[in-house]
């Protein structure tokens, strides 16, 4: 049903707004420089305020650029206006049409493109079933639930074809359950489709369980682009480990680099082979652990003894709050089954697994 | 989007366009000069074929040939200055010999008499202004026909301003198709949407022709006579005893009415808002009755109650010299027309005050009139401010009442039309209608900048169900009475104008009689379907233009979009005699020659409705998810048709309203109109007013009639059509 693939391609693409206030020149997205290959599922992450958002829009047309390109395929889409370019957006607030019925609503992109009526018909059915909303099409949007209207959306957008598909946190508007069965089936069409897709979030679950990339932002600025798993285990700064899953930063100094990083750690060596670029002996450091890279064990035994205040029981897991000299620290003790658990109000010592950790330069120590 | 490419295919059909405009400009006007001048030269060659002698003889043939042929004069010299050595000049005309004398011996001169001895006719560089038109020179041999000698000289002064008005126009028409077509060009080429560019270009070049220019034109007239700048036009009028009391009374008049009708509206605003009285809904919807009421009207039925013949004053009281005509008449009439004004504007700001206020206050043990004194009038006193200031800048524009009323008493608007139509006083007439603009203007800056920021109310998005009553049972009927004494009153002057239909001779002859309807509706047949038909030409305008621009305004950024929407929502401020006299200053001529057709009416119409038809839109576009058109946009419809199936249904209800709105307006339109109407196009308004003039009261009220029902017929049907809307009670967000 789908024509080929395309790519999606950014070139320095900056968006500079004045801010009506002061007068000034507010940086939305600065240089945005990546690509989204053909059937890849992208999402571009970050803080609200970041420029995931304009960057989005830009590609939808929605907004031009200050400066920089932008290709759909090899086709420069720059200057095109919105209704010219080949792709299709749902929208954050849906954006459905209230004065039309959902089956008008999804066959309206047909319609402007001169489909015949009972193909229209058909396909619009078809699309519907997709979505699973074939009894509804007489209903008005206003009459649907949130995830109702979400399919809505989202038939409307995949039935002009699109050779890239825009969503603009198309999951906010819905609620825990309903999101995350959403999540699946949007991943599961685009992948059945093999459509190019960017996907703006906030919600970093959503951007992990969903993409084959992720780009961080932040602040207007492309901070990572990576995998998921590369971004959650290998992240550039600590604003990306801290933005894309819980962590602990723990103070240490760089005793030597060499393949790994030798650091001192409350008088304590260890060697971890996954650091920040440009670190220099002696300089000061921190010690990024997730809470599943840090282990309990009796007291005396790690390098950090503490007291445990509360476990929240997860089935799979079990989260133990331990209070510490550096704060409270979060531990994630996997498979309580197979492992001691230790109880509430329990001493412990922290240590971790230098293997699952990363080092990076100390907040406002030169980098 | 500046490609370089782009830039020089833009360059060079730019250069061949100009080159193909040029050239048949020039060809053109090359043809027709021509011909005006071979002309030229025919009759002049013509009229110096029999120079008799003798100067008496000479100097008949030259008064014969001036009085009969109007558009040049003539001057003669026998023999040629210069080469003879007498030379006699003839000439009817001072100036002309003034000037031949003057410049006989200058070098041009000289050659062209030079040329005259070959038998050759010159055109002159010089040219001479006599009676105010400029004149072309041209030395024309006399010749004998025996010796085939040159035997003397004429001079003609021939009047060619009907040539270079024509070389204007074919200069002005070939510069606006180069700016038309490069513009269109420009965007086509260089912008991302040229629909939306064109639009927005349209509506600058619609705005510009029919607001900006025909005000300019106004206040050009002001300042400028026989070509030159002067103030005389001003000084005339800030000096002149007739003038200035139209000021003064214009100013009176706005004030006693803004009075009277912010009162009234107070207190039936506050009466139906925090009090329990019955027939709230009664008596607001009588309040609001007047707006729609026709001009004239309720002006008729004061003169049937009160004027010379009277039925309260003559009939009934027997009263002799009784005279409504003047200032207290006027305001009357004004205060019941526009009361509703008030009302309406107090009504929304008294219901947005929170009535815990209230409670507060009366918590804190003040009394009920301590209450209202203290927190329910100050928080509502910006409300009354910008009240009084509506009415106020309504009554200084309003024309229909104050020129069947004012008698001896005279207000601005009047004065202008009279200026303008009586004694054909152009100049003056513009400079008092701009008189009456700025007291207007600053009374609407005011409202809008000044007042509105003083507002303390705030809008807490959901009314408190119950209002605290804020009037003793005493208050309560005492308020009571007054809006059914008020409401008695306005329904008698309604009555009053049923009643005058079936009259035979209101004031004298009381019998009922149908005459008057087969009359009235005979006479008043061509104007009133001209009326009807012009109307519904402006309405679809107005109402499509309306909404396209509510939806640039509110949706889209562009360059010089203030300056856009400063111009679209002027009319709004202008009193109806400056558009009116600017309209016919502005379009009484070459290239935009409208006076006189139906399309300056219905332009006028559309022009002028417009303001109210833009801010519903956006007001009504505020509401709706911006994202709904984007994503109509992204789906691959463009402007026109995002505006077409998105917008415009969206929109319904304020894009209907704005139809009928626009429709009622310019069914009772005059202040404006009755500059514009002709022999050909005439409005029924105009005919009440002639019909009223002549004392056909019978007539009048027939007519009045027939525009009231209309007018309800339309706002009936269109409450029927906004209510039709089924999927749009809840929208999506």
């Amino acid at each position: 049903m789908l024509k080929k693939s395309v790519s999606v391609r950014l070139e320095k693409v900056t968006k500079t707004f004045v801010d009506p206030h002061s007068k000034k020149d507010v940086h939305a997205v600065r240089e945005a420089d990546f690509t989204i290959e053909p059937g890849e599922l992208v999402t571009l992450l970050g803080p609200s305020g970041c420029g995931k958002t304009t960057t989005l829009r830009m590609v939808a047309g929605f907004e031009l650029p200050t400066s920089g390109k932008i290709f759909i395929g090899d086709e420069d889409i720059t200057f095109l206006p919105p209704n010219r370019r080949d792709k299709a957006m749902v929208f954050q607030s849906y954006g459905l049409f209230p004065h039309m019925s959902v089956f008008e609503n999804v066959a309206y992109g047909l319609k402007l493109r001169k489909v015949e009526a009972a193909e229209i018909s058909r396909r619009v059915n078809e699309t519907l079933a997709l979505v699973g909303l074939a009894e509804l099409g007489n209903r008005p949007p206003g009459r649907l639930s949130g995830g109702q209207q979400q399919r809505v959306a989202l038939a409307r957008a995949l039935i002009v074809e699109p050779s890239v598909l825009l969503l603009d946190e198309p999951l906010s508007n819905l609620d825990a359950l309903l999101r995350e069965q959403m999540r699946v089936e949007i991943r599961r069409i685009q992948k059945s489709l093999g459509i190019t897709a960017l996907y703006v979030t906030h919600d970093r679950t959503e951007a992990m369980s969903l993409s084959d990339r992720v780009i961080v932002m932040n602040a207007g600025a492309v901070v990572q682009i990576g995998s998921p798993h590369e971004i959650y285990q290998d992240p550039v700064d600590a604003f990306v480990a801290g933005f894309i899953g819980k962590v602990t930063f723990f103070p240490g100094t760089v005793v030597e680099v060499d393949r790994g990083c030798t650091v001192s750690l409350k008088g304590r060596t260890m060697t971890v082979p996954r650091f920040a670029e440009g670190l220099k002996p002696d300089q000061a450091c921190s010690v990024m652990c997730r809470p599943e890279s840090l282990r309990l064990e009796e007291p005396g035994s790690g390098f950090l003894d503490g007291r445990v205040v509360t476990n929240v029981y997860l089935g799979h897991s079990v989260e133990s709050y331990v209070d510490t000299p550096e704060g409270e620290i979060l531990v994630q003790v996997d498979n309580p089954m197979a492992r001691r658990v230790f109880a509430e109000g329990e001493a412990v010592s922290v240590s971790f697994v230098p293997e699952y950790t990363k080092i990076f330069p100390e907040e406002g120590s030169d980098r | 989007m500046f490609a370089r490419r782009k830039v020089m295919v833009f360059g060079l059909i730019c250069l061949l366009f100009l080159i193909a405009d040029l050239w048949i400009y020039h060809t053109l006007d090359k043809a027709f000069v021509n011909l005006a001048d071979s002309q030229v030269r025919e009759t002049a060659g013509a009229a110096l074929e029999a120079v008799p002698s003798g100067d008496e003889a000479v100097s008949n043939w030259l008064e014969r040939l001036e009085q009969g042929n109007g558009h040049f004069f003539l001057l003669y010299t026998r023999g040629i200055h210069g080469l003879d050595p007498d030379v006699t000049v003839f000439s009817k005309n001072a100036d002309l010999l003034a000037f031949f004398e003057s410049k006989k011996n200058t070098p041009g001169f000289l050659k062209a008499f030079e040329n005259a001895t070959y038998d050759e006719i010159t055109r002159l560089s010089d040219r001479i202004v006599i009676g105010g038109t400029p004149r072309t020179l041209l030395v024309v041999p006399a010749t004998d026909p025996a010796t085939g000698e040159t035997v003397g000289i004429g001079l003609f002064a021939f009047d060619t301003s009907a040539t270079d008005a024509y070389s204007r126009l074919l200069a002005v028409l070939a510069i606006g198709a180069a700016v038309v077509f490069l513009a269109i060009l420009a965007a086509g080429q260089f912008t991302r949407d040229p629909v939306q560019t064109y639009a927005i270009l349209a509506l600058f070049a619609i705005t510009g022709t029919f607001v900006a220019y025909p005000l300019f034109e106004a206040a050009r007239l002001s300042f400028v006579q026989d070509g030159h700048f002067t103030l005389d036009t001003w000084k005339t009028i800030l000096t002149t005893r007739q003038y200035v009391s139209a000021l003064k009374g214009s100013l009176e008049l706005g004030f006693v009415t803004a009075t009277l009708s912010t009162l009234v509206g107070f207190l039936f605003a506050f009466t139906v808002t925090r009090t329990s009285v019955p027939f709230k809904k009664f008596f607001s919807a009588m309040a609001t009755l007047p707006v729609v009421s026709p001009p004239f009207s309720l002006t008729l039925s004061i003169i049937l109650l009160f004027g010379n013949n009277g039925l309260v004053t003559k009939q009934m009281l027997g009263l002799e010299n009784f005279n409504i005509y003047g200032l207290w008449g006027l305001s009357l009439v004004q205060t019941m027309g526009m009361f509703p004004i008030a009302f309406l504007t107090l009504v929304g700001i008294l219901e947005a005050i929170d009535s815990t206020l209230e409670d507060a206050a009366l918590d804190l043990s003040a009394t009920r009139w301590e209450t209202f004194k203290t927190v329910t009038l100050p928080l509502a006193t910006p409300g009354i401010l910008s009240a009084w200031l509506l009415v106020f800048t309504t009554s200084l524009a309003d024309f229909a009442n104050p020129l069947l009323l004012s008698g001896d008493f005279r207000v601005l608007s009047v004065e202008s039309y009279l200026e303008v139509t009586g004694m054909n006083r152009l100049g003056n007439g513009a400079a008092l209608s701009l008189l009456l603009l700025l007291p207007t203007l600053i009374a609407f800056l005011s409202q809008r900048f000044w007042v509105s920021r003083k507002s303390v109310v705030t809008v807490t998005g959901k009314p408190s169900a119950r209002l605290t009553e804020l009037a003793s049972p005493r208050t309560r009927t005492a308020l009571l009475l007054a809006m059914s004494l008020i409401t008695l009153f306005l329904f008698s002057l309604y009555g009053t104008i049923l009643a005058g239909c079936f009259v035979k001779n209101w004031g004298i002859d009381y019998t009922f009689t149908l005459a008057n309807f087969r009359e009235a509706l005979q006479r008043g047949r061509d104007a009133l379907s001209d009326t009807v038909l012009l109307a519904a030409a402006a309405t679809p305008i107005a109402g499509i233009l309306a909404m396209a621009a509510a939806m640039l305004i509110a949706r889209k950024t562009f360059i010089g979009k203030r300056l856009l929407e400063l111009l679209i929502m002027t009319p709004f401020a202008l009193p109806g005699t400056l558009v009116g006299i600017s309209y016919i200053l502005a379009f009484n001529k070459p290239p935009l020659l409208l006076v006189g057709t139906a399309a300056i009416i219905v332009i006028n119409y559309a022009i002028r409705e417009l303001p109210v038809g833009v801010e519903g839109g956006i007001a009504s576009l505020k509401q709706i998810d911006p994202a709904i058109e984007e994503a109509a946009a992204d789906l691959g419809a463009d402007t026109p048709t995002v505006f077409r199936t998105i917008v415009l249904p969206l929109v319904r209800p304020a894009f209907i309203s704005s139809l009928s709105y626009t429709f009622v307006r310019s069914m009772t339109a005059v202040s404006a109109v009755i500059f514009l109407i002709s022999a050909r196009w005439y409005h029924l308004t105009v005919l009440i007013y002639n019909f009223s003039e002549s004392l056909r009261f019978g007539l009048a009220s027939v007519l009045a009639l027939t525009l009231i029902v209309i007018v309800f017929a339309t706002f009936g049907i269109m409450r029927l059509l906004v209510r039709k809307n089924v999927y749009l009670e809840k929208t999506v967000g």
